[in-house]
Formats: C-alpha cells, sequence, structure tokens
C-alpha cells in the first residue's frame, strides 16, 4: 500500500512498533482514525494523539483477581482493536457462577494497549466492573472481548474518569449466545479523547440487552459514546438509554446503531438519547441509526437536544439557590435515569454520588 | 419595609421583544401589612412580581426597589431570597427529578448560610414539614414527589404556601395564589398564609378576586393599570372593583 496520509510522529512510532504485514501496512497508508473515517468524524483520533509519544509505556491493570491464562486472545476487526491485539498483551479472564470481576485500568504514560476477554458460562451469572483513567499525555488502547454465554446473564458496569490530556478508546465487543442478558452501564466524564465502543451481536436469538449510559463531559473534555448493536437471530431485546450533558467548551458523542438483520424476526430494538447543553460553547453531536432487513419488527429511536430550563433555574433561584447549584441540581435530575436503573443499591448511589461530585465541580 | 419608586421596566431586549410594561410603578408596604395589587389581565402585575425578584427577563429602566432601607435593584434573586422575599409563583415551575423537601431543605440551608446563619438540621426540618403539611392539608405522598410535578393547578398553589411556611420568608408577594383553589381550599390556603402575618412581616397579595382578600383583610388595596398603580384604598376598593370592574381605568392603558 503506497502511503496516503503523511503520518504524524505518533503513527509513524506506531507503525514502526508492528511486525511486517498487513497491520503495519494499513497503518502507514491511512494513520490512525480521523475526521474524514465516517464512524470517527466526530472525534479525531489522529489529531488528538498526533502530539503523543508512545514510548516507554505504562499501562496499569489492577484486577480482582488474577486472569485465568494469558494467552492471545481475540481481539474483533476493528483497527483499533487489532492495534490493541498486536501491541499489548492479552488475558483471558473465565467468569465463575457469581463472580464480580473488576477491572481497573490506567495508563500513565506512553501508549499502553491491552486486549482482554471475559467468558461468562452458559446459565452463569456475573458482573463486571471497569474502570478507565489515562494521565496526561498518555493513551489507554483497551479491545475487550466479552461472551455472555447461553442464558447467561451479565452486569456491566464502565466509569470513565475524567482524563485531561489523556486519550481513552476501549474497544468492546459483547457476543450475546441464545436467551443471554446483558445490562450495560456506562459513567463518563471525557478526556482529551475518550472513545467508548459497544459492539453487540445478539448471535443467538431471544437475548435481551440494555445499554444505558451517562455522561457529564466538562471544559476542554471530549467523550464518544458508540454503540453499535447487530441482530441477528430472532426475539431479541434492545434497550438503549444514553443521556450526555456538556458544560461549555465540553463535547459529547453519541452515536447508536442498530442492525436486524433478516433472521432476526420479532426483535424489538429502542435506542434514545437525550442530550443537554449546558451554556454556550458545549457541543453535542448525535447521529442514531436503525438498519432493518427483517419485516417482522419493532424498532425505534429517539434523540433529543435542549437546554436547561430557564423557568425552572429562576424558580430555584428564587427560593435561594445559587445560579450555580441550580443548575448542578438540574443536570443531575436530566442524567440520573441511565443511573437509576443499576440494580446494586450500593453501586447505584456511589454512581449517583461521583456524578453529583462532577456537577459540583464544573458547571 | 418594601418601597418601590418610579419602577420602570421592559422585556429583557436579549429576550427579543422591545416591550415597555412597568410604566413608573409607586408602591411601599410597611412592616406588619398586608397590600393587595388587582387590576386587568395583562397590566404588567406578574412582571412587577418577577422585577421584584430579579428575574433577567426584565430590565429595570428607571426608579428603585428597596427592601429594608437596601437597594436590592441589582441583587441576584438567591441574594433576595435570602434577605427574605418570597414569590408564591402565579405558575409554579414543575423540577422533574428534584424532590420537594430535598430541594426545600437546600434552599432552607443555602438561604441561612448566606445570612451567616447555622443550617437546619436534617430532623428539624423534617418535623417543621410534618408540622407545615398537617396545616395544609398536604399528605407525606405529596411531599415525596418531586417539585410541583404531577399536582393540580391548586394543588401546586398549595405547596407554594407550604414552601413559605418552611422557608418562614420577611416578605412575601403573592401573584394569583388564590387561583385554582376551590373554595375549601381557599380558606386553608388563607389561613396558612394568616399565620405567617405578623408585625415584622409584609405582604403583596396580587389577584383578581376578592375572595381571597375577604380571609386576609388587606391593610391597603391598589389598583394596577397600564404598568402604573392608579389608586389606591382600603378594603372597601376591593368590593367596589368586584362590582363595577376595571373599565374605568381602561384609560390609563394608554
Ligand atoms: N417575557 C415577555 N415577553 C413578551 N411580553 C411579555 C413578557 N412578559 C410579560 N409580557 C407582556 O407584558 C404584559 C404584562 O404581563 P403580566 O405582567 O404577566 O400581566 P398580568 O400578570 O397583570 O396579567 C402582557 O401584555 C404580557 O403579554
Ligand atoms: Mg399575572
Amino acid at each position: 500500500m503506497n502511503a496516503l496520509v503523511k503520518l504524524s510522529a505518533f503513527e509513524a512510532a506506531l507503525a514502526e512498533a508492528l511486525p511486517e504485514g498487513d497491520l503495519r501496512a494499513e497503518l502507514s497508508a491511512r494513520g490512525l482514525p480521523h475526521r474524514r473515517v465516517e464512524d470517527w468524524k466526530w472525534s479525531d483520533l489522529r489529531t488528538a494523539l498526533a502530539r503523543f509519544d508512545p514510548a516507554s509505556p505504562a499501562l496499569t491493570l489492577t484486577a480482582s483477581r488474577s486472569p485465568d491464562r494469558t494467552a492471545e486472545p481475540e481481539h474483533g476487526e476493528r483497527l483499533m482493536a487489532r492495534l490493541a491485539g498486536a501491541l499489548g498483551q492479552g488475558e483471558v479472564y473465565e467468569l465463575a457462577p457469581g463472580e464480580r470481576l473488576s477491572l481497573d485500568i490506567r495508563a500513565e504514560a506512553g501508549a499502553g494497549h491491552k486486549v482482554i476477554e471475559v467468558i461468562v458460562p452458559d446459565g452463569a451469572e456475573a458482573a463486571l466492573h471497569e474502570t478507565y483513567q489515562a494521565a496526561p499525555g498518555a493513551l489507554a488502547n483497551i479491545a475487550l472481548v466479552i461472551r455472555v454465554g447461553a442464558g447467561a446473564r451479565l452486569t456491566r458496569l464502565i466509569e470513565q474518569d475524567a482524563s485531561p490530556d489523556g486519550v481513552i478508546v476501549l474497544t468492546g465487543e459483547l457476543e450475546l449466545a441464545q436467551g443471554a442478558r446483558a445490562h450495560q452501564t456506562t459513567l463518563g466524564f471525557g478526556a482529551r479523547l475518550a472513545r467508548l465502543e459497544t459492539r453487540v451481536r445478539h448471535a443467538g436469538g431471544g437475548a435481551h440487552l440494555t445499554l444505558d449510559g451517562a455522561c457529564h463531559v466538562g471544559a476542554g473534555l471530549h467523550l464518544d459514546q458508540t454503540t453499535i448493536v447487530r441482530h441477528e437471530g430472532p426475539d431479541g431485546i434492545t434497550r438503549e438509554l444514553f443521556k450526555s450533558a456538556a458544560a461549555p467548551g465540553g463535547r459529547a458523542v453519541f452515536q447508536g446503531k442498530i442492525h436486524v438483520e433478516r433472521p432476526a424476526q420479532k426483535t424489538d430494538a429502542q435506542m434514545n438519547h437525550r442530550a443537554l447543553l449546558l451554556g454556550e460553547g458545549a457541543e453535542i453531536d448525535a447521529k442514531p441509526e436503525l438498519e432493518i432487513y427483517a419485516d417482522d419488527v419493532v424498532c425505534a429511536h429517539g434523540n433529543a437536544l435542549g437546554a436547561l430550563d430557564a423557568a425552572a433555574l429562576f424558580y430555584m433561584r428564587q427560593r435561594g439557590l445559587d445560579d450555580a447549584r441550580a443548575r448542578a441540581l438540574l443536570t443531575e435530575s436530566f442524567l440520573m435515569e441511565p443511573l437509576d436503573a443499576v440494580a446494586d443499591e450500593a453501586e447505584r448511589e456511589r454512581l449517583k454520588a461521583r456524578l453529583r461530585a462532577s456537577l459540583g465541580a464544573v458547571s | 419595609m418594601l418601597e418601590i419608586k418610579n419602577l420602570h421596566a421592559r422585556v429583557n431586549p436579549e429576550e427579543g421583544a422591545d416591550l415597555a410594561i412597568l410604566k413608573g410603578v409607586d408602591l411601599t408596604v410597611p412592616a406588619g401589612e398586608v397590600h393587595a395589587v388587582m387590576g386587568p389581565n395583562g397590566c404588567g402585575k406578574s412582571t412587577l412580581s418577577y422585577v421584584l425578584a430579579g428575574h433577567e427577563g426584565y430590565e429595570t429602566t428607571d426608579g428603585a426597589i428597596r427592601f429594608e432601607g437596601e437597594d436590592i435593584g441589582e441583587l441576584e434573586p438567591e441574594e433576595r431570597a435570602a434577605r427574605g422575599l418570597f414569590l408564591s409563583f402565579q405558575y409554579p415551575v414543575e423540577i422533574p427529578g428534584v424532590p420537594t423537601l430535598t430541594f426545600l431543605k437546600e434552599a432552607a440551608n443555602a438561604q441561612r448560610r448566606a445570612r451567616g446563619e447555622a443550617e437546619i438540621s436534617a430532623p428539624d426540618f423534617m418535623k417543621l414539614a410534618r408540622e407545615n403539611a398537617a396545616k395544609l392539608g398536604i399528605s407525606n405522598d405529596m411531599l415525596k414527589r418531586p417539585v410541583n410535578v404531577g399536582f393540580s393547578g391548586g394543588e401546586k398553589k398549595r405547596m407554594e404556601i407550604f414552601q413559605a411556611l418552611m422557608l418562614a420568608p420577611r416578605f412575601l408577594i403573592l401573584d394569583e395564589t388564590d387561583s385554582g383553589l376551590d373554595i375549601d381550599a381557599l380558606k386553608v390556603v388563607a389561613e396558612g398564609v394568616n399565620a405567617l402575618r405578623n408585625p415584622e412581616r409584609g405582604m403583596l397579595v396580587i389577584t383578581h378576586y376578592q375572595r381571597l382578600l375577604d380571609h386576609l383583610k388587606p391593610d391597603v388595596v391598589h389598583v394596577m393599570a397600564g404598568g402604573r398603580i392608579v389608586e389606591s384604598g382600603g378594603p372597601e376598593l376591593a368590593h367596589k372593583l368586584e362590582a363595577e370592574g376595571y373599565d374605568k381605568y381602561a384609560g390609563e392603558a394608554a
């Protein structure tokens, strides 16, 4: 392949580290995803990383237990996931019934890559709790493949800590076997650029997926939540509820796609995104899409963008709350809905407290 | 206690319209007194209440508002609230997701902090809430709901007075608190308001009807028309207006 783009020093160094082969050729020719790549149009990873130095990476993974294997796990087809596979270590966790696995991932310096595979055996019920953070100038590039077995249940919680000047790319691939249930909740605060991608395959039929997310993106931060749900088997259910709030100078992105293939009859899918601009100079971009090839399905999506209710703000201030506090309370009530759906009470309250703290700090 | 001098205000030009609404309001309410403001629809009564409370949607172009000797015309709404100004809204705003008691406790403590007073404890607050709710026939269930969400017009007005009892302001502005209330509810609300009457507290009661005034027994009744106070008198003026309407003031609107 001929070089189509002039590589940044970061991209050149990444390519340099790769073994000869397709991936290296592809990266050398196209560079990292950027705004002219359709599904990265609002998240220019190339530009965000252009001045980073991938050398001397320090990526720490603190897990609640050691992995079952450190063999090379699968990582899917996406470029960033393949890079994670080629440049990072792999770990496999086979969850025991009732297990709660926590993975705390922090990029401290350089470009850190990791591939993780989590397996929820047939019929088991388990929970996965991930936390992501990147220090200034550091990249965390994580590929996570999660297999939820037939009739198994997974509760997944993703916390993305505010990481000014850090970059986080999480490529999550969930595979739902026949009758599996998965409930994923994300609480995110953004980074120089954070891309939290969730790709789900309803591989077997009759699976039930809930994808929820709340984010509060402060000044100078960017959070991209991209979900691609593919119904392949029949009778699947998908429910998505994402709420985004961006402060002036902050940017939130939601891209949601639900793809229903021809055999996926009786699919019932709903996707909702609600966005709140917290002032002038806040930006929220959203693109919900349905692509349906089966004829007997119920699919709907909604997308709404608004600002804080001025009448409510005045009312609250008339009662004595200052402007910042009134805004924080209204924003909190707007964002709580996805968190209210977290079943575990202690987790739910902890997440809400985190959100509250963030709203108190940035308006 | 509250002195309004030659107050002129217009819709903030940033809101799109350049519309003068208050055209020289003069009004003084001494401590301990209840004054009524009556006037036809659209004469500027609600605008007066908003301007007194510091609403950003209106701009004061002339005149002054003094509260207990202090010029409060430039203060933020919350600063006026902390000084003891309370507005019972003509249309109370719904705030989904914010429970009434959480909101009120936070408001009470924000006011106390601004005044340099100690915060109210949760048990004391709850006790006060139960007492005040009982006075107004407000159920526990109503208190648990988000602010004004799912309430009828009359219930919202009742909740406004509940908030007034909880915050114990120094001065109350009631903007058509009687509208939407049936006779029994009106009596309950009027009793709540009367319970707040004392020699240190003033009230401005905006209304169309004399039936609320029959309960509240105002010291002075003012007639507002065309953005000004055009006549003031005793309680008998309210009865006269009820009988004769506002037609004779129509010329004032020019
Ligand atoms: N924000 C606003 N924008 C445009 N017109 C307004 C606004 N607020 C009030 N007005 C107008 O000013 C006049 C007085 O309104 P208001 O104070 O609500 O009257 P009242 O309460 O006496 O019925 C009305 O004609 C109303 O339409
Ligand atoms: Mg009015």
